[in-house]
Parts: structure tokens; sequence; C-alpha cells
């Protein structure tokens, strides 16, 4: 067995393109998800039925099914409700950033719950109503405890990313499909894929771990 | 125009969904014991004082850790058997995937709660006369395995949900025969709900059982790791 990465370093132009595409996926629901999460999350905390209910719903229904399932059901079965066509970004992007909404959204109701009930006493002493509590008081602190937790979403958002792989969305594994089927090169292809995550992933996972001892430290 | 529902076509393949699932619990189940094993040791390994346990130990959970499951799936599937000149089914490919990689994430939630065992443990066990193996197999774990039981059921419905990546490398899982269903039919709409809602409610079971043991955990004074 020879390895030989010569024909995978040929292919440099179609893996840079698989990073755009990984990177653009990853930026989106990211954005999204973390975005439409603390809107759910909030939901979850509401006292509100028509707020708590609808916001559990979503939030149990997305935890509870694998994303590819949902990337499959937005990409084949959601345009025959529609009147136009998805893509297969649009489909990953739906997934993977409802999926993470609904797992953030219980990070960040558990962050606002952890923080101590004299803060609010307090905000509403000053005169603060509760948005202003909310946005001024209640979530600068609780960011700071949820962030470990939220790079740990982000991280997996970015493993996600593969799963659209299985629509096709030209990303870094779905390059590497292609590289591998026109080069007869399965070992050297996929390798290259998984160092590149790795590569990618590794020093976001080392800052994780960081943060959460910083963090646990000064808590 | 409204769409027009129509059920009947995947209510006449039930036996293939059903059968889908079946092998869907199967590389489940298997993958679960497997890494399970594997998770322990990998734990014991990266907690051990000796260099060549720990490094290699760190170097595999590490690297699962990190990396998608569907990359490593490929990888095993496609690079592997021809490095090591053998044949594996997608079966077999989904079986070593899921093992490992689960096992690299039950480690971490293995050395969690052994760590979190008081010192005192050790050293009681020491004084009645223990050693480091009988100590652990006789006073730590029992007692950190049960402050692990809602990770580890919270990691088993991860992996639930990760199985259904072996239907891109074409094993006949619950989401394949969906998959197949729904060209045969013409009817993803229908399909494809009956399978998301399939997987919804043997995964939301699975979850509400693991919250009700985390509550009657936390009521009987256990800490839990996670």
């Amino acid at each position: 067995m020879k390895w030989d990465f010569a024909s995978v370093f040929d292919n440099t132009d179609a893996l840079l393109a698989g990073a755009a595409g990984t990177l653009r996926l990853f930026a989106i629901c990211l954005v999204c998800g973390l975005s439409l999460g603390l809107v759910v999350g909030l939901g979850r905390y509401a006292r509100s039925k028509w707020l708590y209910w609808p916001a559990t719903a979503f939030v149990e229904f997305f935890r509870n099914t694998p994303v590819l399932v949902q990337i499959l059901w937005f990409y084949f079965a959601l345009p025959i409700l529609l009147p136009f066509t998805i893509n297969p970004l649009a489909a990953a992007a739906l997934g993977i950033s409802l999926n993470s909404a609904a797992f953030s959204a219980e990070i960040y109701r558990g962050g606002i719950q952890s923080i101590d009930k004299g803060q609010w006493d307090g905000a509403r002493a000053i005169g603060m109503g509760w948005g202003q509590a909310m946005r001024r008081i209640i979530l600068p602190q609780a960011i700071k405890r949820m962030l470990p937790a939220l790079t740990n979403r982000a991280i997996e958002i970015f493993k996600m990313s593969t799963l659209a792989s299985a629509v096709a969305y030209v990303e870094l594994l779905q390059q590497g499909k292609l590289i591998a089927s026109l080069n007869f090169n399965p070992i050297e292809a996929y390798t290259a894929v998984a160092v590149i995550f790795f590569v990618f992933l590794w020093p976001l996972v080392q800052f994780t771990y960081v943060l959460e001892r910083r963090l646990g430290r000064s808590e | 125009m409204a769409y027009q529902w129509d059920f009947t076509p995947v209510v006449a393949n039930a036996p293939l969904l059903a059968q889908g699932l079946v092998n869907t619990l199967k590389i489940t189940g298997v993958s679960l014991g497997c890494g399970l094993v594997l998770g322990l040791a990998f734990a014991l390994m990266r907690l051990s004082p000796r260099p060549w346990l720990r490094l290699p130990a760190g170097f595999v959970i590490e690297v699962f850790r990190t990396t998608p499951p569907l990359v490593q799936l490929f990888w095993v599937f496609f690079a592997l058997p021809l490095i090591a000149g053998i044949e594996l089914t997608p079966f077999m490919a989904a079986i070593v995937t899921f093992s490992i990689q689960s096992g690299a994430f039950f480690a971490e939630v293995f050395r969690a709660g052994i760590q979190s065992i008081e010192r005192g443990q050790w050293d009681g066990a020491r004084a009645i006369g223990m050693n480091h193996a009988q100590a652990m197999q006789r006073i730590i774990l029992p007692q950190a395995i049960k402050r692990m039981i809602p990770a580890f059921l919270e990691r088993s419905i991860e992996l639930m949900k990760t199985t259904t990546l072996v239907a891109t490398i074409a094993y006949a899982d619950l989401l394949f025969e969906a998959n197949e269903i729904s060209q045969k039919t013409f009817r993803p709409l229908e399909t494809f709900t009956v399978v998301a809602l399939i997987y919804f409610v043997v995964i939301f079971v699975v979850s509400l059982l693991a919250r009700q043991l985390e509550r009657r955990l936390a009521v009987s004074g256990e800490n839990t790791v996670h």
C-alpha cells in the first residue's frame, strides 16, 4: 500500500471550493440557529402559555429527530407544499439551523434561569421593565455562563455541515467524494478531508476547554 | 390548488419501514454495547500514569470527538478496507465507526465520573489493603457509574440519531427505507413525514425515560456528571 497525496493536491481548487461551501453553510446556520434559539429560549422561559407551548413543542421536536431526516424532509418533502423549489443549501441550512435553534434554546433558558432572582429584583427596583432588565442585566451575565455550551454548539454545527453532502451541496466531504471517485484514491481523499476538519476544529475545541476552565474558576 | 395528502402508499410499505426500524435499533444497540466497553477502556487508559497508554487513548478520543461522524464513516467504509485489505459491509463499517465514536464520547463521561469521586474513597480503599485495580473495580466505578447514568442516556440518544448516517452508504436503516419508498411511490412528503414522526416517537420516549431517571437520581441526592 503506497500513499500518494499528489492526486489530492492536484485537486486543491475543488477542496477550496468545498471549504468555502462548508464555511458558508456554517456561518448561515451559526447566525440563524443561535439567534432563533434565543427567541425560542425566551419563549420557553415565558409565563404566557401561548409562548411557552409552541416553543416547547419546537424544542422537543427538533431535539428528538435526527438532523439528516430533517434535511431530507426539507429537500424532498417541503417543496411539494411550496410553489417553488428548494436548493440543497436552503434545505441543509433549514435543517441544521432549526436543530441548532432547539439545542441552543435550552442553553439560553438554562443560562437565564441560573441568574439569581435578586438581579431581577434589583433591576425592577431601579425602574426597569422586563425587556430592559433582560437586555441590560440578565443576558449580559447569563451569556458569560453560556459561552462554553454555545461554542460547543458551534462545533456541532460545523460537524453537522457535512450532512449537506447527502443532498449534494458542495462542501468539503462532497468534494472529497468527487475527488475519490474521479481519481480512485479514497484513502488519500477521505484522509485529507478528515485532516482538514480536524485542523479547523481542533483549535476551537481547545479554546472551549480553556474557556470552561477559566469560567469555572471565576464563578 | 391544495395538495392531496395520501398515506395509503406509505401504509402499504409498513413492513419495509418496520424492517428499517429494526435495523436502526440493531446498529444502535450493537454500537452502544461496543461503545461502552471501548469507552471504559479508553477512559482507564487516559487516566493511567503510563504515557504509552495515556497518549494513544487521548489521541483517539480527540480525533473522534473533533471530526464529523459522516467523514469517519466514509473513511472507514471507503478507505479502511483498502488499507487493511479486508472487506467491510455497510453494517460492519457503521458498527466500527459508531462504536469508536461513541466510545470516545463515553470515555469522557467515564473520566468525569471517575474524577468526581472524592479522594477519600481512594484513601479508604488503600487503607483496607486494596490496590489500584481493586479500588477502581469495587469502590470507585460502582459509585461513579450511578452519577454517569444521565450522561450515558443522553449520549445513547445522540448515537441513535447519528445512526441515520448509514443510509448514505446504503445500509437499509429506517431513513434508507424512507428514501426507497418515496422514490417508488412518488410520495416523499408523506413518507418523510411518517419517518420523521417514527424517529420522534422512539427518541422522545427514551428522552422522557432519561429525564425521569435523572429526576429520581436528583431526589436521592446523587450528583450527576455531564
